[in-house]
C-alpha cells in the first residue's frame, strides 16, 4: 500500500509538474512563474540557506514537510533538473574537500524571485483561508 | 543493489548521465545505506521506491513529454531552419504514412529497386575491388611487371617469362628501376609436418622481392642477400594460410625444420595474411639462389621492379628495351626478343578488366528498366492523386513544394530498396566469390566497404530521382490539373505518353540485354565445341612429385613411375595410363627452341616448342589423335630410344611442306656438338594440335613427346636442356567406369608402391576442359541472369501498364461492347496499341544492340558481335513475350459484359 502511495505521489508529481510545463509553455520571458509544484518549491526553500547537494536537499524537503514528501533519487534529480532547465537552480562548483562525486545546486536570482512570489502567494491564501474560518487565527 | 542502480543509470540519455550520474549514484548509495539500517522491509520499500523513480526518470526523459518539449524548445529557438526542416521532415512523415497504406505498391517497388540496386552493388564491389583499388603495397602505382616480345615470331608483348641473367643486367645497369626481383611458381611437396605431407604452391622469389614490394613478414624475417647465393639450404617463409592450416598457428614456427621436394629448409617467416602475391593459392616462398657467374639463360622467371623515383614508365622501357639487346650479344638464347613493361596493376588485372565493366553495364541496363518500372508505378499513383495534387496547387503550392511531395516518396523507396539491395549484394558477393573462375585475380580481396557503401547510397538517390522526378515533371499548370483530374471516359494521348515512352524503353533495353546473353550463349556453345585434340571422357588425372632426395636419378624415377603406371592399370576397369611431364592446357610446360638437322645451329633464332616427356601409352590414355605415323610405346621408353612424336604445328615450323616422318631434329642447347650435345631425335610420329594456354589460342603451339627415360631427371643439369625433369609427372588413366570412382583405387595403388608419395591435383580431364571455358561460362551466367531479370521486370512492366490502360478505358471498352463492336476487335485494339510501342522499343533495342555489340566482341568466340541469327531469334522472342503481356490484360478486358464495364465507371 505504501509503495502504492508513493508510486501514485511520484506519478502524480511528474502530471502536475508537467502540466505546468506546459501550460506556460516555452517563452523567453523570465518573469515570475506561476503555481509551482509541491517538490519543486519545498526544493527551493531548501536551497534558500545556500548551495546544497542532491543528498541534503532530499534531506532538507522530508523535514521541511514532516515526512509527507520523500522523494526518491530518480524523483528528485528529475525535478533538479527541471528547476535547472527552467533557470531557477544552477550548478555550483563543490567546496574544497567534499566528495567529487556530490553536485552542488543553488538558486538564481529567478528562482529566489519565484519561490518569493509563491511564498506571496500561499500566504495571501492562507490570510484569505484565515478570514473565512478556514485556517486557524494566528495566535 | 548499486551496481544494479549504476547499471541503470547507463540507460540514460548521454548528455544527462554525463551531467548527473556521478551525482545520482553517490545521493542513492547514501539513501541505500539509510535504508538498510532501517530494517530489512523498509529497505525492499524504499529499493523498490527508487528503482521505480529512476526508471520512471528514464522513460520519461527517453520517450515521454520532456523529450516533445525539447524538440518543441529546439523548433521554436531556430525558428528560421525550424520552418524549413519542419517542412521536409512533415513532407517524410506523410509520404512514410502513404507508402505504409500502400503495402502492394511499397512492396513491389521496394522489391524491384533492391534486385536491381543490389545487383549493381554486387558487380561493382568486384569492379572495385579487382580493377580500381590499387594493389595491397605501398606506392603500388610505382610497381612494374616485367614483359617480353619475339616480334620476330609476331609476339609484340605478353611473355612473362625471363631468364636470370637478365635479372642480374637489371639490377646492375638499370637507372631507371630502384630495385628488381624474379620468381617462379611450381608445385612442390612439403614434408617434415604432423600428419601427411602437402602438395603446395611454392614461389621461388629473389631476396629483393621484400624490398620490391616493401612488404615484410608478420613473423620472422624475409631472405638475405646471402641466403640468395648458393652455398647452403634456401631457407623458406611461409604464408599465413599454410601456417594456420597445417602448423595450428604454431607461435614457435620459426627456426622448424621442413623439406620440399626432399631437400632440407628452415622457416625463417610468415607472412601477413593479406599478402598473396604471386596469387592466393601461393602457400609459401622459397629464396632463389644463383650467382652472376652461374645464371642461366632459360627464360624460368617472372620479373617485378620498382620505378626509382621521378622515373616514367615510358624511359624504364626504352631503358630496358636497350639493356636486353647489349645481353643478347653475349646471351645468343636472348636474341631477337624485346624487353618492357606495364603497371603491375595492369598484370594482375589483365583482360577480365573489360569483362567487369561489360558486367557492370549490363547490370546498370537492368537498373534503369527496374527504373522505368517503378516510375510507372508511380505515374499510376500520381494519377490517382491528380485531385489532391490539383488542390495542393490551388492553394499555393508551387512546383518546388511539390517536388517534395513526389521526391518524398521515392527516396524513402530508394533509400529502402537500397539497405535491401546492400543485404541481398552481400549474399550475391558471397557467391560471385565461390563460383567465380579460380583465376579471377585478387578475388581474395573482394568483399564490402566504405567505398561500396557510398556507390549504394549514390545510386539510390539518383534512381531516386530519376523516376521520382517524372510525375513531378508531367505537373501541368493549375487550370489543366483540375482538368486533367476530371472523370474522362477516354483516354488522351497526352495521358498515357509518358508511360508508353518508359514501357517502350524498358523493352529497348531488355533487348539490348538479352541480345548480349544470347551472342554470349552462342559463343559458349561454339567454344564448348572446339576439338580439343584429345578425348577428356572418363579419364582422371592427378600427379606425382618424387623426392630427389629419395629418387635421385632419372632411372630410378622413371622405374617408380613404371611401376606405378602397371599398378594402376591392374585396378578394375582402367582401359589405358600412361603419364607425362605435362597434360593438356596445362601451362607449366617446358619450351624451348630446336633445331631440325641439316641446319646450322649457329645460336639464331629457331622454333620453338613445348617438351613433354611421356610414358608408353601416353596418347592413348589422352585419346590424343594420331595423324600420320605412330604413337611412342613402353618399348621406346624401355630401350631409351630417341625418338619423339610432334604436333602438327611443330611439324609445320620445322620441315614446312615435307613429310616429317623420319626426320630428324634436336634441342637448340650448346653443346651444339658431342659428346655433350642433346641428341638427335627421330620424327615417328605427327598428332593432333592440342591448346595448352586456352580453347581460343588462335595460334597453335608447337609440341612435342619424347619418351621419359631420354629427357631430364634429378641427376641431368637443367643447362643441357635433354628435356623436362622426370621427377614430378602427370597421369591420366582412362576408365569405363567415371572418373570420380578411381580416385580411392588410385591412391591405394600409388601407397602400394610408396606411402609417402602424395597423390595431388585430382581432377578428371573433363574438369580440366570446363577450367579452360570457366571464364567464359562465368561471364555468360552473370550477363544471362542480367537479361532474364530485365526481360522479366520488362514482362512485368508492359503488363502493369496495358492492365492499367485497360482498367482506365472500361468505359470506353463498355461503350464499345454495348454498341456491337466485337470482342476481339476490342482486344485487338488495345494490343496494337500495346504492340506499337513494343515494335518501336525493339527497333530502338536493335539500333542499340548493334551499335553497342562492338563493345563485347571481345568476350565472343566464333561468333559475329552482329551475328544476324541471334539478333533475329532474340527480337522475335522479345515481341512474342511483349505481346502475350499486352494480349493478357486485353483478353480480359474484352470479356467484361457492357454492363459490367460502364457500372465499374
Amino acid at each position: 500500500m505504501l509503495i502504492r502511495r508513493h508510486a501514485i505521489n511520484e506519478a502524480s508529481y511528474r502530471t502536475y509538474f508537467f502540466s505546468a510545463l506546459l501550460m506556460n509553455r516555452v517563452t523567453d520571458d523570465a518573469s515570475p512563474r506561476p503555481a509551482l509544484t509541491d517538490l519543486a518549491f519545498h526544493i527551493l526553500i531548501a536551497l534558500g540557506s545556500g548551495p546544497a547537494h542532491g543528498y541534503a536537499i532530499g534531506k532538507d524537503v522530508e523535514e521541511q514537510s514532516g515526512g509527507r514528501l520523500d522523494p526518491s533519487t530518480g524523483t528528485l534529480y528529475q525535478a533538479l533538473h527541471r528547476l535547472k532547465e527552467e533557470g531557477l537552480i544552477a550548478s555550483v562548483e563543490p567546496p574544497e574537500r567534499s566528495d567529487e562525486r556530490r553536485k552542488y545546486f543553488q538558486l538564481t536570482e529567478r528562482g529566489r524571485r519565484v519561490a518569493e512570489a509563491e511564498a506571496r502567494r500561499l500566504h495571501t491564501l492562507v490570510r484569505t483561508a484565515r478570514k473565512r474560518k478556514l485556517y486557524p487565527q494566528q495566535a | 543493489m548499486v551496481r544494479l542502480y549504476r547499471w541503470l543509470i547507463r540507460l540514460s540519455p548521454a548528455a544527462l548521465r554525463r551531467e548527473y550520474g556521478a551525482a545520482i549514484e553517490e545521493t542513492f548509495a547514501r539513501r541505500w545505506n539509510d535504508a538498510r539500517a532501517s530494517g530489512f522491509w523498509t529497505s525492499v520499500r524504499i529499493c523498490a521506491r527508487e528503482l521505480a523513480g529512476l526508471i520512471g526518470w528514464l522513460l520519461s526523459e527517453r520517450w515521454g513529454a520532456p523529450a516533445r518539449l525539447r524538440w518543441q524548445r529546439q523548433q521554436i529557438q531556430s525558428r528560421g531552419k525550424a520552418g524549413h526542416m519542419d517542412a521536409v521532415g512533415r513532407e517524410i512523415r506523410h509520404a512514410t504514412r502513404r507508402l505504409v497504406r500502400s503495402p502492394a505498391f511499397t512492396l513491389a517497388a521496394v522489391l524491384t529497386l533492391a534486385l536491381a540496386i543490389g545487383a549493381n552493388t554486387a558487380i561493382f564491389t568486384v569492379v572495385y575491388r579487382v580493377v580500381l583499388n590499387p594493389l595491397p603495397y605501398p606506392a603500388s602505382d610505382r610497381l612494374i611487371a616485367l614483359d617480353y616480345g619475339l616480334p620476330t615470331r609476331n609476339i609484340n608483348a605478353g611473355v612473362k617469362y625471363m631468364s636470370s641473367q637478365f635479372y642480374y643486367q637489371l639490377a646492375d645497369r638499370a637507372r631507371t628501376l630502384e630495385s628488381v626481383a624474379v620468381y617462379n611458381i611450381w608445385g612442390a611437396t612439403l614434408t617434415g609436418l604432423e600428419g601427411n605431407p602437402e602438395r603446395i604452391q611454392i614461389s621461388r622469389a629473389t631476396p629483393s622481392l621484400a624490398s620490391v614490394l616493401r612488404v615484410q613478414p608478420a613473423l620472422g624475417r624475409w631472405f638475405t642477400d646471402q641466403e640468395g647465393v648458393p652455398g647452403s639450404p634456401p631457407p623458406v617463409v611461409l604464408s599465413h594460410g599454410l601456417w594456420i592450416r597445417r602448423f595450428g598457428r604454431d607461435p614457435a614456427i620459426l627456426g622448424r625444420s621442413l623439406s620440399v621436394d626432399g631437400l632440407p629448409t628452415t622457416v625463417v617467416g610468415v607472412m601477413p595474411a593479406a599478402f598473396t602475391f604471386p596469387d592466393a593459392r601461393t602457400d609459401a616462398w622459397i629464396a632463389a639462389q644463383s650467382t652472376r657467374a652461374t645464371a642461366s639463360s632459360l627464360f624460368t622467371f617472372m620479373g617485378v621492379a620498382r620505378l626509382r623515383d621521378g622515373t616514367t614508365l615510358a624511359s624504364a622501357r626504352a631503358e630496358m628495351a636497350q639493356l636486353i639487346t647489349d645481353l643478347s650479344r653475349v646471351s645468343p638464347n636472348h636474341r631477337g626478343w624485346i624487353a618492357t613493361a606495364l603497371p603491375l596493376q595492369d598484370a594482375v588485372v589483365g583482360q577480365i578488366a573489360r569483362t567487369l565493366w561489360i558486367l557492370l553495364a549490363a547490370v546498370g541496363l537492368v537498373l534503369l528498366v527496374a527504373c522505368a518500372n517503378v516510375a510507372n508505378l508511380f505515374l499510376v499513383r500520381s494519377d490517382a492523386r491528380r485531385r489532391e495534387v490539383a488542390v495542393r496547387q490551388a492553394l499555393g503550392a508551387g512546383r518546388r513544394a511539390l517536388a517534395g511531395y513526389f521526391l518524398a516518396e521515392s527516396v524513402l523507396l530508394s533509400i529502402a530498396g537500397g539497405v535491401t539491395g546492400l543485404g541481398l549484394s552481400w549474399g550475391a558477393v558471397r557467391l560471385l566469390v565461390a563460383f567465380a573462375p579460380v583465376n579471377l585475380p585478387r578475388l581474395q580481396e573482394v568483399r564490402l566497404d566504405a567505398s561500396v557503401l557510398a556507390f549504394t547510397l549514390a545510386l539510390s538517390l539518383l534512381t531516386a530521382i530519376a523516376f521520382g522526378a517524372i510525375p513531378w515533371l508531367r505537373l501541368a499548370p493549375l487550370p489543366a490539373s483540375l482538368h486533367e483530374s476530371g472523370r474522362s471516359n477516354t483516354a488522351s494521348r497526352g495521358r498515357y505518353r509518358a508511360r508508353h515512352l518508359l514501357m517502350g524503353g524498358q523493352v529497348a533495353l531488355a533487348l539490348v540485354l538479352v541480345v548480349f546473353s544470347g551472342l554470349m550463349l552462342r559463343s559458349f556453345q561454339k567454344l564448348r565445341a572446339v576439338d580439343p585434340g584429345f578425348d577428356a571422357r572418363s579419364a582422371l588425372t592427378f600427379s606425382i612429385a618424387l623426392p630427389d632426395r629419395d629418387y635421385a636419378s632419372r632411372r630410378s624415377a622413371v622405374a617408380t613411375h613404371r611401376a606405378i603406371l602397371d599398378r594402376l592399370s591392374a585396378i578394375p576397369g582402367v582401359t589405358a595410363a600412361s603419364a607425362s611431364t605435362c597434360l593438356p592446357l596445362s601451362t607449366y610446360c617446358l619450351e624451348h627452341m630446336v633445331v631440325p638437322e641439316g641446319v646450322v645451329d649457329d645460336g639464331m633464332l629457331r622454333p620453338r616448342a613445348l617438351f613433354y616427356a611421356v610414358a608408353g601409352g601416353y596418347f592413348e590414355a589422352t585419346g590424343i589423335r594420331l595423324l600420320r605415323g605412330r604413337f611412342i610405346d613402353r618399348g621406346d621408353v624401355e630401350r631409351g630410344a630417341p625418338v619423339a612424336v610432334v604436333n602438327t604445328a611443330l611439324a609445320d615450323a620445322l620441315f614446312p611442306n615435307q613429310d616429317p616422318l623420319g626426320k630428324r631434329f634436336r634441342s637448340s642447347m650448346p653443346p651444339t656438338s658431342p659428346p655433350n650435345a642433346p641428341p638427335w631425335l627421330e620424327i615417328v610420329g605427327v598428332v593432333s594440335n592440342t591448346p595448352v594456354f586456352s580453347l581460343t589460342e588462335r595460334t597453335p603451339v608447337a609440341q612435342l613427346y619424347m619418351p621419359m627415360s631420354i629427357a631430364g631427371g634429378p641427376d641431368i643439369p637443367v643447362g643441357t636442356m635433354l628435356g623436362p625433369s622426370v621427377s614430378k609427372m602427370s597421369y591420366a588413366v582412362r576408365a569405363a567406369t567415371p572418373p570420380a570412382t578411381l580416385a580411392a583405387a588410385v591412391r591405394t595403388g600409388v601407397g602400394e608402391i610408396d606411402p609417402n608419395l602424395p597423390v595431388s591435383d585430382v581432377r578428371s580431364l573433363e574438369d580440366i576442359l570446363d577450367r579452360a571455358a570457366a571464364q567464359m561460362a562465368f561471364t555468360m551466367t552473370l550477363i544471362i541472369i542480367a537479361a532474364s531479370v530485365a526481360l522479366m521486370l520488362g514482362v512485368i512492366g508492359i503488363y502493369g501498364v496495358m492492365s492499367y490502360v485497360v482498367s482506365q478505358r472500361t468505359g470506353e471498352i463498355g461503350v464499345r461492347l454495348a454498341l456491337g463492336a466485337d470482342p476481339g476487335q476490342v482486344a485487338g485494339m488495345i494490343v496494337r496499341q500495346g504492340g506499337l510501342v513494343a515494335i518501336a522499343g525493339v527497333i530502338v533495342g536493335l539500333g542499340l544492340a548493334y551499335a553497342g555489340s562492338r563493345f563485347i566482341a571481345s568476350l565472343l568466340y566464333g561468333v559475329s558481335a552482329r551475328d544476324p541469327v541471334v539478333f533475329a531469334a532474340t527480337t522475335v522472342l522479345l515481341l512474342t513475350v511483349a505481346l502475350m503481356a499486352c494480349w493478357l490484360p486485353a483478353r480480359r478486358g474484352a470479356r467484361l459484359s457492357p454492363l459490367e464495364a460502364l457500372r465499374a465507371e
